[in-house]
């Protein structure tokens, strides 16, 4: 008939950081026309025990693409299968599927950011947000020789944190990463950052 | 003695349960019946029978009631999945433990799970998977209690 197949969706990748999973692939081209696409996914289990059922991702079935954010169809720490097809009107691409299965016990885990405030002679932190997957392991301590390191986990972001009262004159400094529990993960630290209760954020 | 403590994403699990229990425990058509609940033994495990059990309710929804199950709704079928890949982390958690010889099964452990079996095979195999997926929180609640305290695996 005559009908020029529609090629399927190249280069098919995942970018993972902080547990937000994206996947992407190189757009299929047909001059003047719009191109739509769906990504399916396939959990370990599904591969094991029900290999013929491929779920259609919650956000991307169909969409516009050439990307799709899978964070909410990977929910459990095992590898997952993901496949795309391109289609246009009555036209459908084969499937292309990624080249090895995803497990989100790889993505890139970054310091989080956080802001240091004093309130009085209160030490104050404020984390990033990272969403609930994350708890944050925070060290303190005051800039003086031989000084011990205290620690306290946070269990969410977002929210001030008292971290202890500070003595006046006394640099007190804070660094902090994060771990995530469902991969059993944690971040590297971030940079030190140190107060003065007298003054501004001393450089390091 | 060293317990074999599994640690999971619970909230994620109880969320996807959340999901689709009005859906699935509607379409349950035995409702005087249970299957979970029949062993009330459940609640009766001493702490040196929770890995045994664990691993064996574990494989009973992996190897039977997910499988048995059989859904086409996309949205079902996400959470039951979800559930599914999550028990199957479990269950590599759970073999960690196992090699380390803290999983040993006692009779009062297997006889435990053979009743569930047992009520399972009474009914018709997907009235049975519903009923099961439809009890998943009474599972979820136990496995929850039974696994606190520092993972050793």
């Amino acid at each position: 008939d005559g009908v020029a197949a529609l090629p399927a969706p190249q280069n098919l990748s995942v970018q993972s950081t902080n547990m937000k999973h994206v996947l992407t692939w190189s757009p299929v081209v047909v001059p003047e026309e719009i191109i739509h696409y769906s990504v399916e996914y396939q959990g370990e289990y599904e591969s094991l025990y029900m290999s013929h059922i491929w779920i259609p991702s919650s956000w991307c079935s169909p969409t516009q693409g050439p990307e799709c954010d899978i964070t909410d169809d990977i929910t459990a720490t095992v590898p997952y299968s993901l496949r795309v097809r391109a289609t246009l009107d009555s036209l459908t691409s084969a499937w292309s599927t990624l080249k090895h299965p995803f497990n989100r016990n790889s993505t890139v885990l970054t310091p989080p950011g956080m802001e240091i405030t004093k309130d009085g002679f209160h030490l104050i932190i404020k984390l990033e947000d990272l969403g609930p997957q994350f708890e944050f392991f925070v060290a303190y301590w005051k800039r003086e020789p031989g000084a011990k390191e205290h620690v306290k986990m946070v269990r969410r972001g977002g929210i001030p944190v008292h971290l202890e009262t500070m003595e006046p004159g006394a640099a007190h400094c804070v660094k902090v990463r994060t771990f995530v529990k469902a991969i059993r993960r944690h971040s590297a630290f971030s940079q030190t950052e140190c107060v003065k209760v007298q003054g501004e954020t001393l450089p390091l | 003695l060293r317990r074999c403590l599994i640690s999971m994403d619970m909230r994620r699990m109880e969320e996807s349960f959340r999901g689709i229990k009005n859906a699935i425990q509607a379409k349950d058509t035995f409702q005087n019946v249970t299957i979970l609940s029949t062993s009330e033994t459940l609640h009766s495990i001493k702490p040196l029978d929770v890995c045994c059990v664990t691993k064996n309710l574990l494989a009973f929804y992996v190897d039977r009631v997910f499988k048995d199950h059989q859904e086409l709704s996309p949205q079902i079928l996400r959470k039951t999945s979800s559930i599914a890949n999550s028990f199957l982390y479990m269950q590599k958690t759970l073999q960690r433990c196992q090699e380390q010889r803290l999983c040993h099964c006692r009779q009062e452990a297997i006889n435990a799970t053979r009743i569930i079996h047992d009520t399972y095979d009474q009914l018709e195999v997907r009235s049975a998977a519903i009923k099961s997926l439809g009890e998943l929180d009474i599972l979820l609640a136990w496995i929850e209690k039974n696994h606190q305290g520092t993972s050793a695996a």
